[in-house]
Formats: C-alpha cells, structure tokens, sequence
C-alpha cells in the first residue's frame, strides 16, 4: 500500500469516527445544499415548507386509485432509501408495502399501500427504551439510527407492522445521499424527512404522481389552504384502524 | 429460634465431581456466549426471528429466568420477613442465586439485542414511558438491593436484614408486574393485552421460582453431603401447591373472558383449539406440566409427602412454566393483527398469515448458555464465600 493510500485511508476513518461521535440521526442526512432550486428544478413536485414547527405533515391515499400492479411507490421508496431486499420475505424491509384487501363477504378486492402512520400517539415511541425513536417538529415520527440498541420492542408495539429489523448487513446503497441502512437496528419509512427539508415531495408520493396513478397527496394538516386539507374536507377519508386512538396521519379513501 | 445458630462455611470445591460440573458449566457458557456473538456478528437472521416475529427465545429465556428469581428471594425473605426462621439456613443460598437468576436475564435481554454493543446507550437515555427502560431500572437495583441483602446477612446485621428482606420482597413485586406489564401494555396485540399478566407473571414466577428452588437446595446439600431436612421440602411443597393454584386461576380468568366475546373467537381458537405447537405447548406444556400433573402429585397425600414426588413435580413445573413463558412471547406475534377488519390481506409483509415461529440451535445454545452460566456463577459463589449452612434441619420443637 502506498504512503497516499494509507493517509487517505487515514482520513477516511478519521471522518467516520467524528461522523459517528457527532451523528445522532438526523444531522448525518444530506443538508439541503441547494434547497428551493432542486425543487424548482424538479419541477411541478415542490414543496410549501413552513417555518419549523408549524408544519403537520399528513398523507391522503385515494384507494379508487391505486391500482393491483403498480409498485411506483414501493419502488422508489427503495431506491431513495435504500431498504434492503434479501430475497427472503421473512427479512426483507419494509417501509412501504402494496397489500390487497380481499372482502370476506365477497366483492371486489382492493389495493393499497401501507406505510408508517407517523401516529400523534406513536406507541413505537412511547414504547422505546432508549427514546431512539422520537417526534419531529413537524409530527414526523423518526428513528435515531445511531442510538437505537436493536431491542424490536416497537415493532411488538405497532398496530401496523411498519418497523422493520436490518436482519443482515446490507450492501445496497443506490442512493448516496441517504446511508445505508444500519444491520441491528430497527428502521422505517421517514417521510423522506430528508427531501421535505430540501422543500421537495416524499419519493412515493413523487413516483406516484409520475406513474399517473396520482393516487396520493401529501401535505401540510395544518395549513388550511392546502390541497390534503381541502381534500379532506371534500371527501370522506379514514386511517387505519383509527378505533385504537394512536391518531395516524396517513388516510385513506375507499376502504 | 430454638437451635443454636446456624453456622455456614464455603464449601470445599476440590473433588472431581464439583471441577467436572464447573467445567462443563464453563463450556455450555462459552457455547452461549459464542451465539450471542455470532448474532451479533452477522444478523438475527442465524435465529428463528423474523419480522414478523421480532421476539424469539431469548426473550422467552429473559422472562423465564426473571421469574425464577422470585422464589428464590421469597424463599431468602421467608425467615426475615415472615418470621419462618427453619428457612434462615436457605437464605444466603437464595439470595445469591435470586441475584445471579436475575443477571442473567439481564444478559439475555441484552445479548438478544441487535446492537448490544450500544450497552451503555439506556444508562444515558431514558423513556420513563418504556417497561423496558423501568424495568432496566428495576432489575439493576434488585440485583443491587439483593447483594447489599446478602452483604448485611454476612455481617449479622439483624435489623438490616429484616429492612433489606422487606424492600427486597416488595421491589420483586414491582420488578415481576414491571415484566409482565412489558407484554400486558401493549394495545396492538389481543393475546398480549391484558391487566391480568402483571399479577398473573408474579404468581407463575413464585411457582417456578419455589419449584427451581426445591431442585436447586436437594441437588446442593446432596452434592455437598449436608443434611436437608425433609421436612424442609415437604413444606416448600406445601406452598409450591398453593402458588400452582393461583397461577391456575388466573390463567383460566384469562383464558374464559377472551373466549366469552365472539371477536376474540378467531384467537382463542388458534391458541387453544388449531392442534398446532403452539396448542400443544398450551396444553401439555403449561397446563399439564405447569399445572395439573405437578398439583395432582402435590395434593395428592400418597404422592405429596414423598420428596422423590415433590422433586419430581417440581421439575415438572420448571418445565411448564417455562413453556407458559412461551405462550406469553410468542403466540401473540404469530397470530396477525387484524388491520382491516371485514377484510382478507395479504402482501409481501406476510400480512395476513400466521407466520411460522420456530426455535433455531443458535438460540437454544443460547438459552443453555445463559442458564449455564447463573449456575457456574452459582457454583462458583458457593467456592469462594460462606453461603452453604452446615446442615438445614428443623429443630424438634419446632416440628408441627
């Protein structure tokens, strides 16, 4: 090994060693470098981010629009993420899943994805031993990777089966803007708390727009000016077993 | 007390019988050690855990040895708090070994975690709204109070012992609902929620804790050559039987009132009636082994007075509690939870089905690991301080 190797080396190390003393989770994502243009960039998708503090993010999913085939959203939720697929459906993670709802008295079957509900009352949290798991400011329910112990009591704890164990270590990492995700440690879906600061759409909600489906709508609850609140108003919506009181901020129409 | 005062001396640990079991102690321990770094190493994939199943064995073995400390600090307690001086010889014995059951919970709680090298995270972050991180709490200072017990049991200290023996009795209470309360919390699972576990995870620790703790004392003054008191066992019997109908009670409680409301139907039939493992360890694991056939033994008085029957029973309920252990853990993360009622789902989560538990080698290395190495901390503990009393007999006076 050449003295340019191993000083590089060195340093390699040097900066994983003060990213690990510094990182509590969130710092570690990519800082919105060039927030508003990449938006603007993107076009169509940006995103109305309030000051801190005052956003609620929710999400609408109108089931009349999901389609049996589509996986856009699951698709993209993995790339951004990089989930891990293993190959084995008892390990694989998931952070959105497409389920289909088959009625036991009969009629058609619908489909729809699931996703964590980033519940006001977020029994994964209350639950966490360690409080690795905690609330945004804007009511995103987060994990901090760097401080969970790996203990899976929030995944006995979630009604909707949203947290996933990193059963092995994973060598995926399509995108290098988010980090691999952590063997040991319990993870789930952000919000793409990371795009949201930079003042763009969730990668589902994205995929799904541009799949033409445009089966979900993502925004800010307590905007009263903003299409999910208008949407809510307009039409009938419901969370997933909303009877066990955690208040999921992910609704439903059609179900 | 009528008898002079009991004197208790180390024991030898020199003869071939006593290195040969530390010695195989030793390696079952390594062996277990070596799972938990090998799950460490690379995934709880090597275990029978799933997503689906995110608790397995160890957690069952967790719960298990956690439970069966409390006999043995009742047991320690008997003589200080309950004025049954015949048990003071016992008292050192159990508690040393409440505290090294205790431990080894511990370790297996901490070893089945996917990061237990972040071993130092909880003492820094706490959720006081987590059972888990009360119960870390709870079970460090038990361990505590139990070493300070023994400290001040060492030295003599009469008033200290009999403080130390109250707190200790009533932080085992809260150290035992705190564990139950970990599973009877939970609002998301029908077989896990329920007010009844607290209580009913004490009862069945002082039936598993007083059944260990008969095999444990026979097999130690045996080994030891000291004398036992029969009598001694008979009445350790005596409250194993009535700690057995307890447990009974509250299992049938429980287990009427989910059957009564149609909703609970669905469940009640996959725990009790499918035929699956998980019906059959129900069944022959903690009823009749926890249960039934150690109570007929007990109460029955051609059976009952027999110590060979009472070890034999006990051994029985050693192993029916730990599969009531199981039936806790598991069951409750096998039967899906109902997201859409009135609906079928299915998807890529194994959503919808009931997802296959089953123990794998690594774990149950594990387990006998873990187990193994509470007894040759136990052994070892016997070696190097004056635990063992020379003999334990009841003084003729005091015989009913």
């Amino acid at each position: 090994m050449s003295e340019l190797d191993r000083r590089s080396l060195l340093k390699m190390g040097a900066a994983a060693i003060v990213g690990t003393v510094i990182g509590n989770g969130i710092t570690l994502y990519a800082a919105p470098a060039n927030a508003g243009e990449a938006a603007a960039a993107a076009g169509g998708n940006a995103l109305e981010v309030p000051p801190k503090g005052k956003a609620r993010w929710g999400m609408v999913i109108d089931n009349n629009k999901c389609t049996a085939q589509c996986t856009a959203c699951t698709a993209a939720c993995r790339a951004e993420n990089n989930v891990p697929v293993f190959g084995d459906e008892r390990y694989d993670g998931h952070w959105i899943r497409k389920v289909t709802l088959t009625p036991e008295r009969g009629g058609p079957e619908k489909h729809l994805p699931l996703l964590c509900n980033h519940c006001d009352q977020p029994p994964c949290q209350h639950v966490c031993p360690v409080a690795a798991t905690f609330t945004r400011h804007d009511g995103i329910v987060m994990i901090d990777k760097h401080r969970c112990i790996g203990c899976r009591y929030c995944m006995i704890a979630c009604p909707y089966k949203a947290r996933t164990f990193v059963f092995k270590e994973t060598t995926e990492w399509t995108n290098k803007d988010v980090p691999k995700r952590a063997h040991g440690v319990v993870e789930k879906c952000t919000f793409c708390a990371h795009l949201i600061d930079q003042g763009k759409l969730p990668a589902c909600v994205e995929a799904c727009g541009k799949s033409g489906e445009a089966a979900m709508l993502f925004g800010d609850l307590n905007n009263p000016e903003s299409a999910i609140v208008k949407y809510i108003r307009a039409v009938a919506t419901k969370g997933v077993r909303e009877d066990l009181g955690l208040e999921p901020k992910v609704f439903y129409t059609g179900i | 007390m009528a008898n002079t005062k009991t004197k208790f001396s180390a024991i030898g640990g020199n003869s071939p019988g006593y290195l040969l079991l530390v010695t195989v102690l030793g390696l079952l321990s390594l062996g277990g050690f070596w799972s938990a770094y090998m799950m460490f190493l690379h995934g709880h994939y090597m275990t029978g855990m799933t997503n689906a199943i995110p608790w397995g064995f160890p957690i069952v073995m967790a719960v298990y040895l956690i439970g069966l400390s409390a006999g043995s600090l009742v047991l320690s307690a008997l003589s200080s708090v309950f004025g049954r001086t015949e048990f003071k010889p016992l008292a050192r014995i159990s508690a040393l070994l409440a505290a090294l059951l205790l431990i080894g919970a511990l370790m297996a709680i901490i070893l089945d975690w996917g990061r237990p090298d972040r071993i130092l995270v909880p003492f820094f972050s706490m959720n006081p709204r987590s059972m888990f991180s009360l119960n870390g709490m709870l079970y460090s200072t038990y361990i505590g109070i139990c070493f300070v017990y023994l400290w001040a049991m060492f030295n003599d200290r009469e008033k200290l012992v009999k403080l130390l023996g109250y707190t200790a009795v009533f932080w085992a209470v809260l150290v035992h609902s705190g564990t139950g309360a970990i599973f009877g919390f939970v609002g998301a699972r029908e077989l896990y929620h329920s007010p009844l576990l607290p209580p009913s995870f004490i009862a069945a620790a002082l039936s598993s804790g007083t059944a260990l703790m008969i095999m444990v004392l026979y097999a130690t003054f045996k080994l030891t050559g000291r004398k036992l008191d029969d009598e001694l066992i008979r009445r350790l019997g005596f409250y194993l039987t009535a700690f057995i109908a307890v447990v009974a009670y509250f299992i049938f409680i429980e287990n009427v009132t989910r059957s009564y409301w149609p909703g609970n139907y669905a469940v009640q039939k996959f725990l009790l009636l499918f035929g699956n493992k998980y019906s059959l360890i129900f069944w022959i694991g903690m009823i009749g082994c926890g249960l039934l056939f150690p109570f007929i033994i007990l109460a029955n008085p051609a059976t009952g007075k027999s110590v060979k029957w009472i070890l034999f029973a006990s051994a029985l309920v050693v192993t029916g509690v730990l599969a009531e252990r199981y039936i806790i853990v598991i069951p409750g993360q096998v039967m899906p939870m109902d997201m859409f009622p009135g609906y079928h789902i299915t998807g890529p989560f194994q959503d919808g089905q009931l997802t296959g538990y089953c123990i794998s080698p690594m774990e149950i290395l594990f387990g006998l690991g873990i187990t193994s190495f509470v007894f040759f901390l136990y052994a070892l503990g016997l070696k190097f301080f004056a635990m063992m009393p020379d003999k334990a007999v009841i003084a003729t006076g005091e015989k009913e």
